[in-house]
């Protein structure tokens, strides 16, 4: 019951021959390169940097965002909460009072360091009030220098949701 | 020595070379090409020079440019300094050697001589590429040795006792082929093999000793060390086996070695068991008396082929972006094609218009043989290719139940029931 017995190959006569078996196996792997010889279009390897994946869902787990409020304004309220619950420490805040009157504080500085980042998600969990996101669907990111890859809140706030395919 | 054997001799020392060494980067290419349409991959494709990417070729060029530019380093722990250096050249002089004593066409005559179309015109043949087959095995040892490296000496260890193990069934496999032949020269081998058995099938060494070709075909990859028998590397075992200690272009000579051994081994195969140069069904006397014939039928076929060769190039060479240099290779293929194929056409028009000498005859029998022979050769690489990618490794005390319980008795009863059948029905 739930025991799925596999036969053990190799006992009958043709296949202790090994040559029959080989062929088998011969065929099969010249069918693959015949057909892919044939036509290569049907291999799905793709040439990465001039083609894109078309396979990123909206669910896609990439770059950090940071979300706005209907009024256009930033929708962090600087509580630390994300920071606390990153596992790498890649999270830098600095936090000011707000002085629009929708809420306490605002952050100043909120910067990633995406080398640290080991895009866990704690941040997106951790957060109150919905203003971190990693559904920009960015997967690659490719800069000159370190200190590049901390990105601040100003390209933090331009990133865009993905919204499924991009093909 | 007149001006005829001198270059005669010359362009066989250059054919055997190409076909030797330069065949080695085509035969990289086509063994990563070929692993990649077998796993559903496409293989190198991107390197390219000027936009020319020759389906990935270019690729096989940069990494022997990158093998000859790296920094030669060997370990302070190695003593026999002379021995590490020597035994890479020992591995590729020998495969380089076996390949000198091929037939690429039959005897040429030019005039009243006569040249045997091999590198080196010697009879001994057969001889020759057991002696130097059974040598190459040395280089392996004393680089396993000389590096003073556990895993390096395993790997030479393994090597010397599977060449040990499957020499024997190797020239046993010979012998009996050796009896029907009767001759160890290999152009007299290939003559016969132009012959037709009962009127209708060639009388090719895989249809009279089917059993002698695939123990010899089973052992040769064995000789060659490449898999399934390649457990002197057995680099899940024994890291990289012989050649662990190795790197640049030492490690370049035992690479390019291997390789060449492949393609003497395959050569040695369809010289001895496919026909070597012959067209089945169109032996030497048959090209020369029917060559007008066969150079008509290459003017009218060579046309259509070109013409499938360049739908499948403009179907299958793409490049995803328009202003990449690569994008205009189709093109580039294309005209080139159409260029060869006119060429090749007009010379072949003119020969037939203005008729051809005796000398001529016999110079474009001797051409179309070589390519008949390098076609067969590239054959035979392409399955000892397929053969790479299809089977795993056999574990070591399998190899040698192999070659010694199972190969061994049957090329010994092999022979017998040859010698037998030979003597009773008097060959």
């Amino acid at each position: 019951m739930g025991i799925k017995v596999v036969p053990r190959h190799g006992s009958t006569f043709v296949e202790k021959l090994y040559l029959p078996t080989i062929a088998g196996g011969l065929k099969v792997t010249f069918s693959h390169f015949f057909q892919n010889l044939k036509d290569t279009s049907k291999i799905k390897t793709l040439s990465y940097p001039e083609q894109q994946p078309s396979d990123i869902t909206s669910r896609y787990r990439g770059v950090h965002r940071l979300t706005k409020r209907e009024d256009n304004t930033i929708s962090c309220v600087a509580c630390f909460l994300c920071a606390t619950a990153c596992p790498a420490e890649c999270i830098f805040i600095e936090a000011v009072d707000r002085e629009d009157g929708v809420e306490e504080k605002m952050p100043s500085k909120f910067s990633i360091d995406l080398l640290e980042c080991v895009f866990c998600g704690s941040c997106v969990e951790a957060c109150p009030k919905d203003a971190i996101r990693m559904d920009t669907g960015i997967f690659s990111f490719v800069k000159k220098k370190r200190e590049d890859f901390v990105v601040d809140i100003d390209t933090l706030l331009s990133y865009k949701e993905f919204k499924g395919d991009k093909s | 020595m007149d001006i005829a054997t001198v270059s005669i001799v010359i362009i066989n020392i250059v054919i055997a070379i190409i076909l030797s060494l330069a065949f080695v980067p085509i035969l990289v290419w086509m063994e990563r090409r070929v692993a990649g349409f077998i796993q559903d991959r496409l293989g190198p494709n991107r390197c390219h020079i000027g936009g020319m990417r020759l389906g990935g070729l270019v690729q096989s060029f940069a990494d022997m440019l990158k093998l000859v530019f790296k920094e030669d380093y060997r370990p302070d722990s190695i003593k026999e300094k002379l021995l590490f250096t020597l035994s890479p050249a020992i591995v590729f002089a020998t495969s380089f050697l076996t390949f000198m004593v091929i037939p690429f066409s039959d005897d040429l005559t030019i005039g009243a001589k006569t040249y045997m179309m091999q590198a080196l015109p010697i009879d001994l043949g057969i001889l020759w590429i057991l002696a130097f087959a059974g040598l190459s095995v040395y280089g392996i040892i004393l680089g396993g040795w000389a590096s003073n490296n556990k895993y390096s000496l395993l790997g030479g260890v393994r090597a010397a006792a599977q060449v040990i193990s499957y020499e024997a069934t190797m020239g046993l496999s010979i012998i009996s082929i050796l009896i029907v032949y009767g001759s160890v020269n290999l152009g007299d081998m290939v003559r016969f093999q132009g012959e037709l058995l009962w009127g209708f099938i060639p009388a090719w060494g895989v249809i009279l000793q089917p059993v002698s070709a695939i123990l010899f075909i089973i052992t040769a990859f064995a000789e060659t060390n490449r898999a399934p028998f390649d457990i002197a590397e057995g680099e899940s075992e024994i890291v990289g086996g012989f050649h662990t200690e190795y790197s640049a272009m030492r490690f370049g000579l035992f690479f390019v070695g291997e390789y060449v051994a492949m393609s003497a081994a395959s050569a040695l195969i369809v010289t001895l068991f496919f026909g070597g140069y012959q067209i089945p069904w169109l032996n030497t006397e048959a090209l020369k008396d029917n060559i007008q014939t066969v150079l008509i039928s290459t003017i009218v076929i060579m046309p259509i082929i070109s013409f499938f060769f360049a739908r499948w190039i403009k179907r299958n060479n793409v490049w995803p972006v328009k202003d990449d240099p690569r994008a205009k290779e189709t093109g580039r293929l294309l005209k080139v094609l159409i260029f060869i194929n006119v060429l090749i056409v007009l010379s072949l028009a003119l020969i037939l218009a203005f008729g051809i000498s005796s000398n001529g005859v016999n110079i474009s029998v001797a051409l179309i043989q070589f390519i008949t022979f390098v076609a067969k050769l590239i054959v035979m690489n392409f399955f000892f290719i397929l053969v790479r990618w299809t089977l795993v490794r056999f574990r070591y005390d399998q190899v040698q139940d192999l070659g010694w319980k199972i190969l061994l008795p049957i090329s010994i009863a092999n022979i017998f029931v040859t010698a037998i059948f030979v003597v009773a029905f008097g060959g």
